[in-house]
C-alpha cells in the first residue's frame, strides 16, 4: 500500500442537502467515531484535500461551484456522493432546479446511499474510496514518469 | 617623504571636492536647456564621484591627518555666507509673514556676527582641515550615492515638469542647490575648524529650506518653514557652543575641544550639550522628527539626498563625532541615548499605521538615526562601529528604496504601499530593486540588521537597559512594517501590463547603482570593517574593540550573497509547476482579478489590505508621548548642564 | 578567518537536516496522540505525520505563484541552518536572526499567491513575529548575561544552570513559545482544525510538495525551539542533560495541554499580552541581570 490511502484528508461541501447528511459527515469526524485512527482529517480546502465528500442533490446555483471545489483539488483525488441526494438526487429528483446527484457536475468515485446517511456508511465510503486513491495515485505516478 | 606626497595631494583632492561641486552649481543656475544640462549634470556627477572614489581608495585605514591650513580669505568668506543666510531666511520669513522664523533668523544673525567679529578673531586654528576615517566614509556616501542621486534627479524632474504643467519650470534652482548641498556637506566632513564647519551646517540648513519650499504650494511652503525653525534653533545651539569654545576654552578646533573635554569632562558638558541638541534637530530625532516627515513634499530626489547622503547625516555626524565626550560627560550622554532610544521605538511603531510609502520610509529614517544617535550616545568603540555601519547602510539602502518609490510614484501614479499590488509583474526590475532595499533594511544576514545586532551587543554590555528594551519592541516593530511591505510587493498574478518601459535611462542608472553598492556593503561588510571603521576607532581611541567577530560577519557576507542569487534566480517566475487559481470558496468569477460571485449574484472582487493597526500605533497617539517625552529629557540634560557650569563658577 | 567555524556549522547543518526532522516526525506525532487521548479518543499512529507529509509528496505539482515554491525553499533552509548553528554550539542571537529570515520567507511565499485568505494569514504569521520577537530578543540578551558570551556552547562551562537567574525569561519564553508552536490559543495566523474563518490562513494556496516542505519546516522549528527550551537547564555536570530533556518533554505536554484547553485570541490580545510579558518578565529580568 502506498501513502495516498494512509492519510485521506477530507473536504466536505454541502451542494443543497437538507443538512440531514450534513450533519451526519459532522458526526462522523466526531469523537465519538475517531476517524483520525485512519490519518482522516477535515481541511476545509480543496488544496489540501484528498476526498471531497458531497452531499446535497446540487442544483444550477452551486453546481459551479462543486466543480470548481472539484478542480482546486489536485491529483490524486477521490469523490464521495454521501447520501441518497447526493447518489441519485433523491426525494428532489424530479424538482425543476435540481440537477439529479453529484455525477452529473463531477466525475464520483463512490456512491454512499442513505436518508440520511450514517456515520458508518461515510466512514466506509472513505475506506473504499482509499483503494480508488490508490489507484489513480499510482496512475499519477506513471503519468509523471512518461512526462519525465 | 611619500606621506608627505599624499598629505598635499589629499589636501587638493579635498579642495576640489570642496569646490567643484560648488562650481557645477554656479554652472546649473544658468543652464535653462535640458540636453545642457544632462551633459553638466553627467559629467559633474562622474567627476565627483571618480575624485570622491580616488580620495577613499587612497586612504584606506588612514589615521587621522591634520592639515595646516587657514586662510584669511576662508574666514571673510564663512562670515559672508552667514550673513547671507541670514538675510535671506529674514527675507522669506518677511514675505510670507512667519514670525517665529525671522526672530530666530535675526537672533542667529545677531549671534553669529558678534561672534564673528568679537570672538572668533582672537582665536587662531592652524589646522583647519583634516581627514580620518569617517570622513573617508562619509566622502564616499556622499560623492558616490549624493551625486548618484543628483543624476537620478535628470530624469525624474523631466517627469515632473511634465507632470505639473501649471508650474513654473526651476530646475536651474533645483539643480544648483542639489550639488550646493554636496559641497556644503563636504565641508561639514573635512572641517576641523568649528566656525567652518558650521557655515557649512548652515548652507545645508538653506539648501533643504529652499529644497523642501520648491514647489510653493501652501503646504510646502508650510513645511518649510517648520524645517527651517527647527533646525536654526538647533543651529543656535551649535552658536552657543562656539561661543563657550571661543570663550572659555579659547580654541575653536574640533579635535582640541575633543582632547579638552577628555580630560575634562565637567567643563564640556554646557557645550556638548548644545552641540548634541544641534545634531538631534538636524538629524530629526523627537521632537523634532516632524520636519522630516514635512520634507515629503518636495520632489522625490530631495528626500532622498536629505534621508540618506546629506542633511540627516551631517547631524548623526556630529553626534559620532562627539562619541567618546559621551562616554564621560552624563548629562549630554542621558539627553542623546534617551531620545534616540524613544526616536527608535516610537518612530517604528508609527511606521506600521502608515500606508504611504514615503511616510514609511521617513519613520523609518527617523528610527534608524534614532538607534545611530543611541549609539553615539553610548560612546564606546563597540557602539561607534555600530552607529558607522549603520550610517553606510541606512545610506545606500534608504536612497535606493526612495528612487524605487519616487519611479514608481511616477509611473502607477501612486505612493501607497496598497496601490504596489503587482508590482512585481507590472515593474518587475524596479519592484526586485525594491525588495533588495528592503531586505537590507531589516533582515540577516543584510547590513542594517548585522549593524543593529551590533547595536543590541553594545547596549548590552554597557548595561544600558532602557535601550535594550527600547530596541527590542522597535525591532519587533521594524520587522512588521517591512514585512507587509515586501508581501505587498511580491504578489503574482494575472497579466497586469508591463509599465516600465517609459522610466527615464538615467533612473535606472542612478537605482542599480544604488542596489549594487548596498549588495556590495553586505558583501564587503567585513572587509569595510578592517579598511575603514576600525581604523577610525584605533585613531579616536587608541583600540579597538568590536562587537561581532569576524566569523560572524564572514558568514553573513556569505549568506548574503546566496539569498540574493538564489531569490534573483528563483523569481523569474520560470517555475516547473502548473499554474493553478487561487482559492475563492469555489464561486471565482474571474480567477485573475480575484473577483467572485457574492451573496447577491453580484461580481465582488476580493481586496485585501494589509493591517495597520492604527487603533495602536496611530500617530495622533504615539506622537503626544513622544514628544512630551523627548522635550522633558531634553530640558532635564541641559539644566544638568547648566547646573554643572554654575556650579564651577 | 577561522575555517573550523564554517566546518562546524556545515556538519552541524547537514546532521540537523538529517536528525530534527525524524525528532521532529515523532514529537509530532507523539502530540497528536496525546491531544486524542486528552479529547477521549484513539488518535493516529506514531508515523502519521509520515505518512501525510509522503502523501503530499505524491500529489501533483501546482502553484498559483511561481516564486512561491523559491520562497518556500529558502524558508526550510534558513530553518535548517539555524538548527545546526544552534546545536553546532554557534551564537544564539544568530540562530534567533537567522528563524526570523525563514518566516519572512514563510510570509512573503504565502503573500505572493495574493490569494485573500492567504494574505490574511500572511499579516497574522506578521503580527505573530512582532508578538514573540521582543521576548525571543531579550532570551538571547539574557543567555548573554548569565554566560558571559551568545555562543550556545558556553552553557557547558556554566557552574548552575541558567535557569537559576534567568527563570523569569524562561517563563516569558513559555508564552510565547505557545505561539512559536503554532498552538492555540495563538495560532491565529493558521489552523490544523478546518472549519475556520480564513480557511487554511497562511497555507491556504500551499499544496502537494510545497505543503510537505512546510509540515517538515514546522518540525524542525518546534525540534529548535523546544531546544531552546532546554538549553536553560543545561551546565557543566553531564547529567543535567537528561534533566533537560525531562524538562522539554514535560514543558512540551504542557504545551499540549494549553493547546486542548484554550479558545483562540484575537490577535489584539495576543499582542498585548505578549509585549506585556516580554516586558515584565524579559525587560526586569534583563535589568536586573545587569545591575546585580
Amino acid at each position: 500500500m502506498g501513502f495516498a490511502s494512509k492519510s485521506p484528508w477530507v473536504i466536505h461541501y454541502d451542494a443543497s442537502s437538507c443538512n440531514g447528511c450534513d450533519i451526519e459527515v459532522l458526526a462522523a469526524l466526531c469523537p465519538g467515531y475517531d476517524v483520525e485512527r485512519f490519518g482522516i482529517i477535515n481541511t476545509g480546502n480543496p488544496k489540501h484535500a484528498d476526498i471531497f465528500l458531497v452531499t446535497g442533490s446540487v442544483n444550477q446555483r452551486n453546481i459551479a461551484v462543486v466543480q470548481e471545489i472539484y478542480n482546486q483539488m489536485l491529483e490524486p483525488k477521490v469523490v464521495v456522493a454521501c447520501g441518497c441526494c447526493a447518489c441519485t438526487g433523491g426525494v428532489f429528483h424530479d424538482s425543476y432546479n435540481v440537477i439529479g446527484g453529484v455525477d452529473k457536475a463531477i466525475p464520483v468515485d463512490v456512491y454512499a446511499p442513505g436518508c440520511a446517511i450514517r456515520p458508518e456508511a461515510i466512514i466506509d465510503a472513505v475506506v473504499e474510496g482509499l483503494g480508488v486513491l490508490e489507484q489513480k495515485a499510482e496512475a499519477l505516478k506513471e503519468q509523471q514518469k512518461k512526462g519525465a | 617623504m611619500a606621506f608627505c606626497m599624499r598629505g598635499v595631494r589629499n589636501l587638493e583632492l579635498i579642495g576640489f571636492l570642496i569646490l567643484f561641486p560648488l562650481l557645477a552649481a554656479v554652472i546649473l543656475l544658468f543652464i535653462k536647456n535640458d540636453s545642457a544640462r544632462k551633459v553638466v549634470v553627467g559629467a559633474s556627477a562622474a567627476i565627483i564621484a571618480i575624485a570622491s572614489l580616488a580620495l577613499v581608495i587612497g586612504n584606506l585605514s588612514t589615521p587621522p591627518i591634520y592639515y595646516e591650513f587657514d586662510s584669511q580669505i576662508v574666514e571673510i568668506i564663512c562670515v559672508a555666507i552667514s550673513i547671507a543666510i541670514g538675510l535671506v531666511v529674514l527675507w522669506f520669513a518677511y514675505k510670507y509673514k512667519n514670525i517665529l522664523a525671522g526672530v530666530l533668523a535675526a537672533i542667529q544673525l545677531v549671534g553669529s556676527l558678534i561672534f564673528d567679529f568679537a570672538f572668533a578673531p582672537n582665536v587662531h586654528v592652524a589646522q583647519g582641515l583634516y581627514l580620518d576615517s569617517l570622513s573617508v566614509m562619509m566622502t564616499f556616501i556622499i560623492g558616490i550615492i549624493g551625486s548618484g542621486i543628483c543624476f537620478y534627479a535628470l530624469g525624474y524632474m523631466k517627469d515632473h515638469v511634465e507632470h505639473h504643467p501649471d508650474e513654473e519650470d526651476r530646475r536651474p534652482l533645483f539643480f544648483f542647490l542639489m550639488f550646493l548641498f554636496l559641497s556644503a556637506m563636504y565641508v561639514i566632513v573635512f572641517s576641523n575648524n568649528m566656525v567652518w564647519m558650521f557655515t557649512g551646517w548652515e548652507v545645508t540648513t538653506l539648501c533643504s529650506f529652499l529644497l523642501i519650499g520648491y514647489t510653493k504650494t501652501d503646504e510646502a511652503i508650510a513645511n518649510s518653514f517648520r524645517q527651517i525653525v527647527m533646525n536654526i534653533a538647533g543651529g543656535i545651539g551649535f552658536l552657543i557652543a562656539l561661543f563657550y569654545c571661543a570663550g572659555t576654552m579659547n580654541t575653536l578646533s574640533f579635535i582640541e575641544f575633543i582632547q579638552l573635554g577628555l580630560s575634562a569632562p565637567a567643563v564640556i558638558s554646557l557645550p556638548v550639550c548644545a552641540l548634541a541638541f544641534a545634531g538631534i534637530t538636524k538629524a530629526a530625532q523627537m521632537p523634532f522628527h516632524s520636519w522630516l516627515l514635512g520634507a515629503m513634499v518636495a520632489p522625490t530626489p530631495t528626500s532622498a539626498l536629505l534621508h540618506s547622503s546629506t542633511m540627516v547625516k551631517a547631524g548623526v555626524f556630529l553626534l559620532v563625532k562627539l562619541a567618546p565626550l559621551f562616554a564621560i560627560a552624563t548629562a549630554p550622554a542621558v539627553m542623546v541615548v534617551l531620545v534616540g532610544g524613544i526616536t527608535f521605538a516610537l518612530a517604528s511603531f508609527m511606521a506600521i499605521s502608515q500606508s504611504n510609502a514615503k511616510r514609511v520610509l521617513a519613520y523609518s529614517t527617523i528610527a534608524n538615526l534614532g538607534l545611530i544617535v543611541a549609539c553615539a550616545g553610548v560612546g564606546t568603540p563597540e557602539a561607534v562601529w555600530a552607529a558607522m555601519f549603520l550610517i553606510l547602510f541606512h545610506a545606500a539602502a534608504k536612497s535606493l528604496l526612495f528612487l524605487c518609490v519616487g519611479t514608481a510614484e511616477h509611473h502607477i501614479g501612486s505612493r501607497d504601499i496598497e496601490d504596489m499590488d503587482l508590482l512585481f509583474e507590472r515593474m518587475p526590475q524596479l519592484a526586485r530593486n525594491m525588495m533588495i532595499g528592503i531586505m537590507i533594511m531589516f533582515i540577516a544576514p543584510f547590513g542594517m540588521l548585522i549593524s543593529k545586532w551590533a547595536t543590541l551587543v553594545s547596549f548590552v554590555d554597557n548595561h544600558q537597559v532602557a535601550l535594550i528594551i527600547l530596541l527590542a519592541f522597535g525591532s519587533a516593530a521594524t520587522f512588521m512594517f517591512w514585512a507587509k511591505w515586501l508581501g505587498k510587493l511580491s504578489g503574482v498574478a494575472g497579466q497586469p501590463a508591463n509599465v516600465e518601459t517609459t522610466v527615464h535611462k538615467t533612473e535606472w542608472v542612478a537605482i542599480y547603482l544604488m542596489t549594487v553598492l548596498a549588495l556590495i556593503f553586505c558583501i564587503g561588510l567585513p572587509l569595510i570593517s578592517s579598511t575603514v571603521v576600525m581604523p577610525y576607532i584605533n585613531g579616536v581611541y587608541g583600540y579597538t574593540m568590536t562587537a561581532l567577530d569576524t566569523d560572524i560577519l564572514a558568514l553573513m557576507s556569505i549568506l548574503s550573497i546566496a539569498v540574493i542569487v538564489l531569490l534573483l534566480a528563483g523569481t523569474t517566475g520560470a517555475s516547473s509547476k502548473r499554474k493553478v487559481d487561487a482559492y475563492l470558496a469555489g464561486i471565482s468569477v474571474s480567477n485573475a482579478d480575484r473577483s467572485f460571485r457574492n451573496s447577491l449574484s453580484q461580481e465582488t472582487r476580493a481586496t485585501v489590505r494589509n493591517m495597520y493597526l492604527a487603533d495602536t500605533f496611530g500617530e495622533e497617539r504615539i506622537t503626544p508621548v513622544a514628544e512630551i517625552s523627548t522635550t522633558l529629557i531634553i530640558i532635564g540634560s541641559f539644566a544638568a548642564a547648566l547646573a554643572t557650569v554654575i556650579s564651577m563658577l | 578567518m577561522d575555517l573550523n567555524f564554517f566546518i562546524t556549522t556545515c556538519i552541524g547543518t547537514i546532521a540537523f537536516a538529517i536528525a530534527a526532522p525524524i525528532l521532529g516526525c515523532l514529537i509530532s506525532g507523539f502530540d497528536r496522540i496525546i491531544s486524542a487521548r486528552m479529547q477521549g479518543r484513539v488518535g493516529p499512529k506514531l508515523l502519521q505525520p509520515y505518512w501525510d507529509v509522503r502523501k503530499l509528496l505524491g500529489k501533483d505539482k501546482v502553484a498559483v505563484s511561481g516564486s512561491e515554491d523559491t520562497y518556500i525553499n529558502l524558508a526550510l533552509f534558513f530553518s535548517l541552518l539555524a538548527g545546526g548553528l544552534f546545536f553546532s554550539g554557534g551564537n544564539f542571537l544568530l540562530v534567533v536572526f537567522v528563524i526570523t529570515l525563514s518566516s519572512l520567507f514563510f510570509i512573503v511565499a504565502a503573500y505572493s499567491t495574493r490569494s485573500p485568505y492567504a494574505e490574511i494569514g500572511a499579516a497574522r504569521e506578521t503580527l505573530q513575529v512582532m508578538s514573540y520577537e521582543p521576548m525571543i530578543l531579550f532570551m538571547a540578551v539574557a543567555f548573554y548575561q548569565v554566560v558571559g558570551t551568545f555562543d550556545v556552547s558556553g552553557v557547558f562551562l556554566l557552574s548552575q544552570p541558567v535557569i537559576c537567574t534567568a527563570w523569569a525569561v524562561f517563563l516569558g519564553l513559555l508564552f510565547v513559545l505557545t505561539i512559536k508552536l503554532r498552538k492555540s490559543p495563538f495560532d491565529i495566523s493558521s489552523s490544523h482544525h478546518a472549519h475556520q474563518e480564513i480557511v487554511k490562513g497562511i497555507t491556504t494556496e500551499m499544496s502537494g510538495p510545497t505543503l510537505a516542505k512546510v509540515e517538515v519546516m514546522h518540525w524542525v522549528e518546534n525540534v529548535l525551539f523546544m531546544a531552546w527550551v532546554g538549553v536553560f537547564f543545561v551546565y557543566s555536570n553531564p547529567i543535567s542533560i537528561v534533566i533537560a530533556i525531562v524538562a522539554v518533554i514535560l514543558i512540551y505536554f504542557f504545551e499540549i495541554w494549553v493547546d486542548n484547553n484554550f479558545a483562540r485570541v484575537k490577535w489584539q490580545a495576543m499582542l498585548k499580552w505578549a509585549w506585556i510579558v516580554a516586558l515584565l518578565a524579559g525587560g526586569l529580568n534583563v535589568a536586573f541581570l545587569a545591575f546585580f
